[in-house]
Formats: structure tokens, sequence, C-alpha cells
């Protein structure tokens, strides 16, 4: 798949939200090709159990035309760092920008755009190339909704917000139940002789 | 990381006064904390104000979708 243009996610939050809310086909909206840096990947869907994680797996195999995950040195460091039980947080931000050196430099009227969480786009000053433009999820969406090709930017937001606390209260249930497990086994193996 | 440090700390992310790499230095695990506990709170989803040091760049990126979100709908 060669492109002269893509739009590539930097971090987990606008995959994880979108997943969420059940609305990730969103992003094929646009037309453009998608690159998943391996460590963006990786840091949404190692946990399989967790909300969103399978979706976001699912949904890359469903459109493998268009969604790509893209191969870094820094996903590499990444598995390497697990294995040591070193931190891997915030390395698919580094992958990210791996990513996009390696799209641009595929071809010189390579054109990407980067997709970020909106309080990092708003931050944090990203790489400065006139061949690259960002965008938010919050822009992403709302751009949608002038479009009319989704009714609310802010109920899909609300959404992803009110099954991430669902998500909480089965997890914090689920933790409630293996507590009360391990105190009644705990209770019985104390009261034999 | 407490409750009350939590609750904090996703006050000033609801308010635009915090990021989300931010909250990620300070303890938030996963994306989906942030998402439950802004629920939790009855807070929104904080959307990017249109400033920053960015807005250059975020303006080509809008009016790149917006001009392939509008080849879509156009008669």
């Amino acid at each position: 798949m060669t492109s002269t243009f893509a739009l590539i996610v930097t971090d987990t939050s606008p995959l994880i939200t979108l997943a969420v809310a059940n609305q990730l086909d969103v992003l094929l909206r646009a037309g453009l090709p998608i690159e998943i840096p391996d460590a963006v990947y990786f840091e949404a869907t190692r946990i399989r159990a967790a909300p969103g994680a399978n979706q976001i797996g699912a949904w890359i195999n469903l459109h493998s035309e268009m969604v790509r995950i893209v191969p870094t040195e820094t996903g590499i460091d990444q598995q390497r760092r697990l294995e040591e039980g070193r931190p891997i947080r915030g390395l698919g931000e580094q992958a990210a920008i791996e990513a996009l050196e390696i799209f641009l430099a595929k071809t010189p009227d390579a054109q990407a755009l980067l997709l970020f969480e909106d309080t990092d786009i708003a931050k944090r000053r990203a790489i400065v190339d006139d061949r690259v433009s960002l965008i938010s999820t919050g822009d992403f969406l709302r751009a949608l909704q002038s479009a009319r090709l989704i009714q609310s930017a802010e109920y899909i937001l609300d959404e992803a917000a009110r099954s991430g606390r669902n998500v909480a209260k089965q997890r914090e249930s689920a933790a409630g139940d293996d507590t009360k497990e391990a105190l009644r086994r705990q209770l019985l193996t104390s009261r034999r002789p | 990381m407490t409750h009350t440090e939590k609750s904090s700390l996703i006050h000033q992310y609801a308010a635009g006064e915090l990021s989300w790499h931010t909250l990620r230095e300070r303890g938030f695990e996963n994306y989906l904390e942030v998402l439950a506990a802004l629920a939790e709170h009855g807070l929104k989803y904080p959307l990017a104000p249109m400033t920053g040091p960015n807005v250059a760049a975020r303006e080509r990126g809008i009016a790149i979708l917006t001009e392939r979100f509008n080849a879509q709908t156009s008669p």
C-alpha cells in the first residue's frame, strides 16, 4: 500500500475513545490509509480483556486494506522492556515519530495527518513540517459533524465516557467478588483444625 | 494514587489544565481510566481550544478533512 497521504495515529487515546464508543469506523470516513505504529497498537491492546482491545484488533483485521500496523525500532525496544520488566509508558508517541519519518521518507510529496488526543495537541509542540498536519479526536469528530456525516461529536465523546464508566464498575464489582472469594477461602482454611 | 488525588487530576484534565501525557506521568495507567473518571465525576471530554503552538498545523488538518468529508456529501 503506497500512498502520498496517510493518517497516523500517535497515541492510544483516540483508538480507545472511539473503540469504547463503538465508533472506530469514523476514522475510515476520510478515505485515507491509516497507519498505527506498533507500540501504539500494542499499548492499546496488550491487555486482551481490556475494553476496546478486542474491538481494535478486530477492526484492524476487518479493514486491513486501509489500516496497517507500522513496525518500528521503538516497538522492538518496547518488547525488550516488557521482557526485562521495565516500564513501557509513553513509547507510543516515540514510535509515532518514527512511523512519520518512515512515511515521509517514502516519497517527496508524502503528506501526513497526525491524530492526537485533544489535551496533548493543545499543549505540546509537535513536528514543524509543512507536509505534516495535525488533528485531535475532537477536531476529527467536529469536522464529521459539520459535514453531517455524524449527528453529534459530543454524543460520541459522552458515550465513550459512559462506556468507560460502566467498564470500570464491572471491574470494581469483579475485584470485589475476587476479594470476597479470597476472604471466604481464608476463613474456611482458618477454621480447619 | 488516592481517590482525592485522582479526582483533583481529572478535574484539572477536564478543565484543560493538564494533558493526557501528564496524567499518564502521574499514575493513570490507560486512557480507559480517564474516560471512566470523567463519567464518574460528571465531567466532559476536554475538547482542545484553537490555541497553543500547533494551531496552524491543526487548521491545515481540519481543512484537509473538511474537504474530504464535504466531497462525500456534496451532490
